[in-house]
């Protein structure tokens, strides 16, 4: 990254905020990446929140990847290095086949998962999506590359002046958008007797099975409008 | 037909070729996880090989000003108590206040620093030089040459003791900055964790004592209070089963009417 790019981008991000102040980061990358749609998914801790979409449909591409912990966002995140899925038809994305099914049939046409980190601190995944098929331009990559890192920095200034185990201001909301699906992993695990990171699998897989998200079956447990059954006492049964 | 190199010139290719190998050895050793020390170690005998040097440490200045050995080309003791003697004089001292480049090609008793003088020509080194190691206006410390002949370093090695001396800046202070970070990502996986946490185990309350959730963070603080034990420590430890979340249930109110399971499509 060089000195020069990353302050335009800083500039550009600062210009783009002052304009409009309530379109969000996600809004704010849109514009200035020039692409359709992106997502900032804070990950960590066993635990994936997005900070924000830039709409509809990226948050449901963005539960997906959640639901089924399988996306270019887990790759990125994983690798440490950008995911480009510019076709459907490219190789990687039969690594997730579900994703790219309903990417399609929401009218994406190319992803793209750029790691959030500065000084190899990884904080989460910018993804950006495209409605038409096709490689991102040289400098669309590169200004993605610099933003990640703005927004790791971001991120990690947003923490820093929390008191130690609580999140910073602007941050709750990244639990908060998923707590319930916490809550519904600590209530399943006392119903069936397991770890709560079995119960969360357990309700991921309920919720894939059924093809509901998952923020949508663990509201039904926590309103105990649903309990999963033990599968182990009755074969078939459940999930 | 291509002349023969004279040997002067052999060695001038020579040392070139060292150089640049140098270089790219240090840099490919910056891009993934590095030992700073064993970087900068490195960079010293690497400045002995290139430059007419017989030893060479680097020295850093630590938050009382005090100046550190660092990495050095060798651990004779000499060398080490050369280094010493410097915090109260010396080249590196002078370099290290004033961020210039220092150099005595010729150490007597009439030199600025007579103990140091008198010290080095003593350990064999009658020539020394102090080079910077400066990040923008900043000095972080310097490195520290020194010659077994009362020799003169030309302008064109004393510009690649100041590249290899940049070059150590770059490794201390990349090497901080991974440090922060990660710290600093360490804080926010914390809180994500303790967050997390107490969401669970608000569910685990929720569901043994038929309660909703607010009620059960209710008995999570208070149980926390009243045991004086940490919210997030306590959530955590219900969570990984160590405390038992019988010991937050109410027994004064009756658990209310478990409902009946909802028939689940397959």
């Amino acid at each position: 990254m060089n000195g020069e790019q990353s302050t335009r981008i800083a500039l550009a991000l600062a210009r783009a905020v002052a304009k409009s102040p309530n379109s969000g980061l996600c809004g704010v990358c849109v514009e200035i990446l020039a692409v359709s749609g992106a997502g900032i998914t804070i990950m960590g801790g066993g635990h994936a929140g997005p900070v924000c979409v830039s709409g509809g449909r990226m948050a449901v591409l963005e539960e997906l990847q959640f639901t089924m912990g399988l996306g270019p966002c887990q790759d990125a995140y994983s690798s440490g290095r950008p995911v480009h899925a510019p076709t459907f038809d490219a190789p990687i994305s039969a690594r997730w086949p579900t994703f790219i099914d309903r990417a399609r049939d929401s009218g994406i046409g190319a992803v793209f998962a750029y790691p959030m980190s500065t000084s190899g601190a990884k904080v989460g995944v910018l993804t950006l999506y495209q409605d038409d098929e096709g490689e991102l331009s040289a400098d669309q990559h590169n200004d993605s590359l610099v933003m990640a890192t703005l927004l790791s920095e971001t991120v990690l200034s947003l923490q820093d002046n929390a008191p130690p185990g609580e999140l910073g201001n602007g941050l709750e909301a990244v639990v908060a958008y998923r707590a319930e699906i916490h809550q519904a992993s600590g209530m399943v695990s006392i119903q069936l007797h397991i770890p709560v990171e079995e119960a969360q699998l357990r309700i991921r897989a309920h919720a894939f099975a059924i093809g509901a998200p998952v923020s949508v079956v663990a509201a039904d447990i926590v309103a105990r409008r649903l309990r999963l059954t033990d599968d182990r006492q009755q074969p078939g049964g459940g999930v | 037909m291509t002349p023969v190199p004279t040997e002067l010139e052999q060695r001038a290719i020579d040392r070139q070729a060292l150089t640049a190998t140098t270089f790219v050895e240090i840099v490919d050793t910056l891009v993934d996880d590095f030992d700073v020390i064993d970087v900068l170690t490195q960079l010293t005998s690497r400045s002995v090989e290139l430059l007419q040097a017989a030893a060479s440490g680097i020295l850093l200045a630590d938050a009382d000003g005090q100046l550190r050995v660092i990495g050095a080309s060798t651990e004779e003791v000499g060398l080490l108590e050369l280094f010493q003697i410097q915090n109260d004089e010396g080249p590196c001292l002078d370099c290290y206040r004033t961020g210039a480049i220092v150099f005595d090609a010729s150490l007597d008793a009439d030199s600025a620093w007579p103990r140091f003088a008198d010290e080095s020509v003593r350990s064999g080194f009658p020539s020394v030089c102090a080079v910077p190691l400066r990040l923008r206006s900043l000095v972080l410390g310097c490195l520290n040459l020194f010659m077994s002949e009362p020799i003169e370093l030309s302008d064109a090695e004393i510009s690649l003791a100041q590249a290899l001396a940049d070059v150590a800046s770059i490794a201390i202070v990349q090497d901080q900055a991974t440090r922060d970070a990660a710290i600093r990502e360490g804080h926010l996986q914390l809180a994500l964790t303790s967050r997390i946490s107490i969401e669970q185990a608000k569910g685990m309350i929720a569901e043994r004592s038929g309660v909703d959730m607010d009620e059960a963070f209710k008995r999570l603080r208070s149980h926390a209070r009243s045991n004086n034990r940490l919210l997030t420590e306590l959530a955590q430890s219900i969570v990984a089963g160590t405390t038992r979340v019988e010991s937050l249930h109410d027994r004064r109110k009756p658990p209310p009417p478990q409902p009946t399971p909802l028939k689940l499509p397959n």
